[in-house]
């Protein structure tokens, strides 16, 4: 029995060390270090010199700030990310060797573990800008852990479902220049979805980074005041978003089964 | 002897035109199978379909004696190696660093990376990116992948493209030293007629999807018999009466005559009835028909 399961573990490693192996050289940290840093610099320039009102409620600020970063900055990530990862395998024309090597299936998840990889990477980092800026410019508000891994949560399931959409398009693209252009477009199209009607904007894939903010904002014109008050989470407009997500990643994995190299 | 490869009525066709089609090969166990055909004739869509990348319309594939399914696919390609239409390689990796990520896959030990960078002589430029490499020793990391694992099996899809002649050569005698080194079995295709002669043990010509030859190559060279080229001193009424007269003869487009036989009888009566008839006879000289005037005849165009 144990033997079994070693074997199994040992299958199950090897087309992981694998893809690992393939991203030597290619300094694919950089990618979502680059990326969460610019979130970084943008949080700490936003919150600095917080007034006591401003650090009573510093991170609802941030917890309603930083999806709407996530809906700019994010779908160019990933679409840098999945294209550098799936390009060389378009340019080496590899994919001929490896489909007689493993299942294409097998090659199809790995490579989007591979990515999702080094997106979880990026959120995870997102999840500690909330304890950094609090600790650096003295917030008074308590940090709820729960909106912390919820806003990691989100934003990595968001993530993923685009990045279903961008894996398949750097795959099946010649030139990566359509995946980056598809990338640059959601980062726009994302962020002008926060002004559109919900009905519409929830058409939107990339609007999702921003749909689950956990606060909303309230502005007091008479005293010039931003207030946020906490914002209900919409568990079925999520579930049905990760059954989406699940589906659409079916979908385009049985596409490109079907391909032929 | 051992069928390696067999496929029966294969067949593929794109958008409802046959690329293959009714292909029935047989390669045999520890040959060198030319697979000779001209550019668009269906040599890599055969390939293809042969390791799985590509579904056959229809037909069935046995390699090494199992017929392949989607199931057993995999486990069957395990004792083979590839190199289809031009090498792939990660070209941001050393040489043996691509090496080591296919010696992974096809779960053989990493020492033997050493042996099949020594076979192709990568073992000097192991440490330098593929990108930085030559085509030529692209190919020859392709082939070195192919060979991880001593397959029984090697299907290498026009191994030479690109090469230089010593390029060329250089892996003309590394392709053919592979059966009796390593038991292996190699299916090679070409379009040059004259590299598959060069190699080849048995031979399979395709054209237009269809094989319309398959056999020992010295079968095809049987075929390359000699005829008697004669010229006289009126070739058109020559041929008309030799014709007339039951004997094997062409007229060529260049006017002369060529008498297909070589028995010392016909030669005899060809000259006797030319001289009762007052033609006289200005040469007549053996030819010998060459691989390339065969293929001419079998596809009708040149190669």
């Amino acid at each position: 029995m144990n033997t079994a399961v070693q074997q199994n573990t040992k299958k199950l490693r090897r087309p992981a060390a694998v893809e690992f192996q393939k991203g030597r050289r290619l300094h694919l940290f950089l990618i979502p270090f680059g990326f969460f840093m610019v979130i970084l610099l943008w949080s700490v320039y936003a919150s600095k010199d917080p007034s006591d009102y401003e650090k009573a409620q510093g991170y609802a600020y941030l917890f309603f700030e930083m999806p709407l970063l996530n809906c700019m900055t994010m779908p160019l990530m990933i679409a840098v990310l999945a294209s550098r990862l799936c390009d060389m395998e378009i340019k080496g024309q590899t994919l001929k060797l490896l489909y007689t090597l493993q299942e294409k299936g097998s090659f199809y998840d790995w490579k989007y573990l591979h990515e999702a990889f080094y997106l979880l990477l990026f959120c995870l980092g997102e999840g500690l800008i909330f304890p950094l800026c609090g600790r650096l410019f003295g917030f008074t508000e308590t940090l709820s852990i729960i909106l912390v891994i919820r806003h990691v949560a989100v934003a990595f399931i968001a993530g993923t479902v685009v990045l279903t959409l961008q894996h398949i398009l750097s795959l099946c693209s010649g030139n990566q220049i359509l995946p980056l252009v598809a990338g640059l477009a959601g980062s726009f199209l994302g962020l002008f979805s926060m002004f559109f009607p919900h009905e519409i904007a929830r058409l939107i894939l990339w609007g999702y980074f921003g749909a689950f903010v956990p606060y909303s904002m309230n502005y007091d014109e008479a005293a010039r005041l931003l207030s946020f008050s906490p914002a209900a989470f919409p568990v079925g407009e999520f579930a049905g978003f990760c059954i989406f997500g699940v589906a659409f990643y079916l979908v385009c994995r049985s596409v490109f089964l079907r391909r032929e190299v | 002897m051992e069928t390696v490869i067999k496929t029966t009525s294969l067949t593929k066709q794109y958008h409802g035109k046959n690329v293959v089609s009714e292909l029935d090969l047989s390669v045999p166990s520890g040959s060198i199978y030319g697979f000779l055909g001209p550019n668009g004739a269906g040599k890599s869509t055969t390939m293809k379909m042969i390791l799985g990348l590509t579904k056959p319309t229809a037909g069935n594939i046995s390699v090494l004696g199992k017929p392949v399914n989607q199931q057993n696919r995999i486990a069957l390609l395990k004792n083979t190696g590839s190199l289809i239409e031009s090498p792939a390689y990660y070209g941001h990796l050393t040489g043996r660093e691509n090496l080591a990520l296919i010696a992974s896959l096809k779960q053989v030990p990493p020492e033997q990376i050493d042996d099949v960078l020594r076979i192709v002589h990568l073992d000097n430029q192991q440490e330098k990116k593929v990108s930085h490499y030559s085509l030529g020793m692209k190919q020859r990391l392709g082939l070195a992948a192919a060979l991880l694992g001593y397959p029984k099996l090697l299907l290498l899809d026009e191994p030479t493209n690109g090469l230089d002649p010593a390029g060329i050569q250089e892996m003309r005698k590394l392709i053919c030293s592979l059966p009796a080194r390593y038991g292996m079995t190699v299916f090679v295709s070409s379009h040059l007629l004259a590299e598959i002669d060069q190699m080849a043990t048995h031979v399979g010509i395709i054209d237009n999807g269809a094989l319309i030859f398959q056999n020992e190559l010295s079968v095809l060279h049987e075929h390359s018999r000699a005829r008697m080229k004669l010229l006289t001193t009126d070739n058109a009424a020559a041929s008309s009466l030799l014709k007339q007269a039951g004997l094997p003869v062409v007229l060529d487009r260049g006017g002369l005559i060529y008498l297909n036989s070589r028995k010392p009888e016909v030669i005899l009566r060809a000259g006797r009835l030319l001289y009762e008839s007052e033609i006289g006879i200005l040469r007549l000289e053996e030819e010998q028909k060459s691989l390339e005037d065969i293929f001419l005849s079998l596809v009708g165009r040149s190669i």
